[in-house]
């Protein structure tokens, strides 16, 4: 017999009702959700071979521990299949992760959403978009897995705007910000197999990021050209300061040209790595630094980053267009580093 | 008549025990533990603060920890080092 559903029932006239209970208790991102009835609820844990008891992901400072339960509940509400269930379990797994450092992204001033980048067959399968209006609206994949995954911030963690979120401004992103990579495309190593995992194994990577940050060069044939132009854009973009992940998302036209100068995601990290370094003068003349500009602060350089490896490279966005973006990321690394987790079928 | 039924997706957060240690009458002596947490000047208003404790209230010593970032609590050691070094603790925020 199937293990019993705890949470608390409410009884409505019908579908039109129970959305206005949704709004009027305060469990909505400000749209319409779906009802969560048992039935819906039920479907979403038997697509990913969970019992509802079973714990996603306990967060500390909350003292909360998330159930499966409660994540398929929030994954009905944002309009989920319940084959998106494993995607949403991954990616409440990786905010649960110590790595992560949940407190800190989802409460801060600095207005984190929680970028996801899909990898794998789960991606394709799904119909994740790793195309054409990449952040945009319009596919259900995208828009509701990262719907599911704020709703569960907001329900089940409490991180609930204006209260223990305190973002100065947050941004779109904070509805939903799910990309997949374009792996049938790229001629790049995906980002999960760089991180650990076999091709044939799917993975959520969950980065506390700010809004893309739109780069525009139609003028280079060369790999150098076209970061040179995103370098300039990107080094005084974000904290500056604060040395956390940045995911730099390339899409169709300047992965081809890149990839024609022969340069893989190595060479790319190492090259934005390098060319992203600020000096010290101009980051005390811009008021970043405190303190006078001494001479050698002229020539001494300060990298945007800790390591070329916290550059997270990304194939995706449309095939047509000179368009690059790069996205950074909360605060500092040590504060919250990003996280990749397997999805996995559950199923015993 | 209801006709239908639909879930709770809120979770309570386990309820926590908290229990604080009686505050000493007077700071005379005492040595003060101080906390900062990372951000922008923290380490030296709280150096200020314990200064203040010092020469006003008659503190003996200050000592200053760093925690590892911002969103976290102090870490084990920052505990253990207090519990046997200091009779007083100043936590604070900077920005």
């Amino acid at each position: 017999m199937a293990a019993e559903l705890v949470s608390r029932r409410y009884a409505v006239e019908d579908p039109a009702d129970a959305v206005e209970l949704c709004f009027d208790r305060g469990w909505t991102d400000g749209l319409p959700v779906v009802p969560p009835t048992e039935a819906r609820v039920r479907a979403m844990l038997d697509a990913a071979g969970l019992s509802p008891e079973q714990e996603i992901a306990f967060i500390t400072n909350r003292q909360v521990a998330v159930s499966a339960e409660k994540v398929a509940i929030n994954a009905v509400m944002a309009g989920c299949k319940p084959e998106y269930m494993p995607v949403v379990v991954a990616a409440v797994e990786g905010l649960g992760d110590p790595r992560w450092g949940y407190h800190g992204p989802a409460t801060s001033t600095g207005g984190a959403g929680v970028l996801m980048i899909v990898n794998g067959p789960v991606a394709r399968a799904l119909d994740f978009n790793c195309g054409d209006n990449l952040f945009g609206p319009g596919w259900r994949a995208n828009a509701t897995v990262g719907r599911a995954v704020r709703l569960v911030m907001r329900n089940a963690i409490g991180t609930l705007p204006g209260a223990l979120d305190r973002g100065t401004f947050g941004h779109p992103g904070k509805y939903t910000y799910v990309i997949a990579e374009n792996e049938l495309e790229s001629p790049w190593t995906p980002l999960h197999v760089e991180r650990g995992f076999r091709p044939d194994q799917s993975t959520v990577t969950v980065m506390a990021a700010e809004a893309p940050h739109q780069v525009y060069n139609q003028l280079s044939s060369t790999a150098s050209g076209i970061l040179e132009t995103m370098c300039d854009d990107m080094r005084v973009s974000g904290n500056v300061m604060g040395q956390p992940n940045y995911a730099v998302v390339i899409a169709g036209e300047h992965m081809r040209t890149i990839a024609a100068s022969g340069w893989g995601k190595a060479e790319i990290r190492a090259f934005v790595f390098e060319h992203t370094k600020n000096s010290l003068a101009h980051l005390k003349r811009t008021h970043r630094l405190s303190g006078q500009v001494e001479p050698a602060d002229e020539t001494t350089l300060r990298p945007l980053l800790a390591s070329p490896d916290d550059i997270l490279v990304v194939a995706a966005g449309g095939r047509a267009g000179s368009f690059s973006v790069y996205i950074p990321g909360w605060a500092s690394r040590r504060s919250s580093a990003a996280v990749t987790t397997l999805v996995q079928e559950r199923r015993t | 008549m209801a006709q239908m039924e639909i879930l709770d997706p809120t979770v309570e957060p386990r309820k926590q025990a908290l229990t604080y240690v009686a505050r000493p009458d007077s700071l005379a002596g005492k040595r003060i533990g101080l906390v900062e947490n990372t951000k922008f000047n923290s380490d030296r208003l709280l150096l200020k603060i314990g200064e203040i404790l010092k020469r006003e209230y008659g503190a003996a010593e200050t000592r200053m920890w760093r925690k590892h970032n911002a969103g976290v609590p102090a870490h084990a050691e920052i505990i253990e080092e207090a519990k046997r070094g200091v009779d007083v603790v100043v936590a604070g925020i900077g920005d």
